[in-house]
């Protein structure tokens, strides 16, 4: 039973990301932002830094290749993107000391260089035409500071389960 | 030399880059349809999000039910306002239809660019990375949803059916981004004016009609509906009000912006629609690469 907990979580972090914009208002504080939730990588990315890199990676890839094939239908930009930042927090996790203020700190860069890259993306194949500054004022700040409020509340319950998940793995 | 090939985090980084660009490639040519291992994911996932999204339908229709019963007040009285108008609309409706069936059945002409079918279907997803605004809704093959078919809800166009699966389908969203997202419109007036809705400003929440001759006068606040003569999407469907006119780059046309009348977000049920004329064989309308809708 403890081994489909994880899968199960990511799956609910992934529906919670779609139910999450079913119902946003289009309208934040009287202004047309695009308020983007990363919750799924959110979470990966503390699975990378509290459980090791291996099993970060794994999932990174697996929610990255369904993330493109069920939202996307462009397959590729996800598949490679979560990985690839999964990485790069692993090796700067290597740095650092891991404390949960870090944690947080870091898995924000890792959602801000996800945005950017799928924009840079985005733009090179011409899904958007949206131009940089715009991008930063209507949809960067306003989705880190989203994603931002997400971790404050979920940060301690997943450091918790996610540390506990890396305890079972050693002893086994 | 040989170190920097014996490197094998960098040769994974190109190799995965190379993956990716053949993957990017590969999905963003033109698909007519998915290959199967996508449409399986997708309806397996579409099953796991309808259960998922009753609930969560039920949950957020109650609060807009409370939201809704803060107001009543108002807009009773609004509503009894305009009740009286309607009666007097409605009667004049049904004479019109009447006439309107009667002429046709002298020129012996039954079908017209107007008659569609409508078909009910549920938002079970929505895109979460909101670049590509995709919904996905609860009906596929199986209940008779083709490609390129018309979304409406009750107040006007949505956007087309852009991939098809046995039990679930995707919905491009008028407000995505896609050059190939060319719906044929009329904006209405005492001469009607065609266009083609091409693309969406972001900024203004804007639909952009391009291409109108600088000429023709168009004001603020006429309607704008499909023209039908694309050959997938009926005629007279809603499309929004035209809130601004403004001259293009060499000042040969004019572009006018229109506000679409259906609320893009917080979508619960929709409507699919099938034209019931036939639509005209591929080959019949022109070699454009671009389909026009």
């Amino acid at each position: 039973m403890k081994k489909f907990l994880l899968p199960l979580l990511f799956l609910f972090l992934f529906l919670l990301e779609s139910l999450f914009v079913q119902y946003i208002p289009p309208e934040v504080f009287g202004r047309n932002y695009i308020l983007v939730p990363h919750f799924l990588f959110a979470g990966i990315l503390f699975l990378t830094i509290y459980s090791g890199r291996k099993y970060g990676i794994i999932y990174a890839a697996i929610f990255g290749l369904l993330f493109d094939i069920i939202w996307i239908e462009i397959i590729g930009i996800y598949f490679f993107l979560f990985p690839f930042i999964a990485y790069l927090i692993s090796k700067i996790m290597h740095v650092l000391q891991t404390n949960i203020i870090v944690a947080f700190l870091v898995s924000l860069v890792g959602i801000a260089l996800l945005e950017l890259g799928v924009y840079e993306m985005n733009f090179l194949i011409h899904i958007t035409t949206l131009e940089f500054m715009s991008f930063l004022e209507i949809r960067f700040y306003a989705s880190l500071i989203l994603n931002a409020a997400f971790l404050l509340i979920a940060a301690y319950p997943l450091k918790r389960y996610f540390e506990s998940f890396a305890e079972s793995l050693r002893d086994e | 030399m040989p170190q920097f090939f014996l490197n094998k985090r960098l040769i994974v980084l190109l190799v995965s880059i190379i993956v990716l660009v053949a993957l990017i490639g590969f999905s963003l040519r033109e698909r007519s349809k998915l290959t199967w291992p996508e449409q399986f994911l997708k309806d397996t996932a579409g099953w796991v999000q309808s259960l998922v999204s009753k609930p969560a339908h039920l949950v957020a229709g109650f609060f807009e039910n409370l939201q809704d019963l803060q107001n009543t007040y108002e807009e009773n009285k609004e509503l009894k306002s305009r009740m009286e108008k309607l009666v007097s609309l409605e009667a004049q409706v049904q004479e019109l239809e009447k006439d309107n069936k009667e002429l046709r059945d002298i020129l012996g002409e039954e079908e017209t660019l107007r008659d569609f079918e409508p078909l009910q279907a549920t938002v079970i997803g929505r895109n979460p990375d909101r670049w590509h605004e995709m919904i996905i809704i609860n009906k596929g093959k199986t209940d008779g949803i083709k490609k390129n078919m018309a979304v409406i809800t009750a107040h006007g166009l949505i956007g087309k059916v852009k991939t098809v699966n046995q039990f679930s389908s995707t919905v491009q969203l008028l407000s995505a981004m896609d050059p190939k997202n060319r719906i044929s419109a009329i904006v209405q007036g005492e001469t009607n004016v065609f266009g083609l809705v091409e693309g969406y400003d972001k900024e203004k929440k804007a639909l952009l009609i391009k291409a109108i001759p600088s000429g023709v006068e168009i004001k603020k606040g006429q309607n704008v509906i499909t023209s039908g003569l694309g050959g997938v999407f009926p005629q007279g469907l809603q499309i929004g009000k035209v809130i601004d006119v403004k001259p293009d780059q060499y000042g040969l046309n004019q572009t006018a912006l229109v506000k679409p009348g259906a609320d893009f977000y917080d979508l619960e049920n929709i409507i699919v629609i099938t034209r019931t004329m036939t639509q005209p064989a591929a080959a019949d309308m022109g070699e454009g690469e671009e389909e026009d809708l």
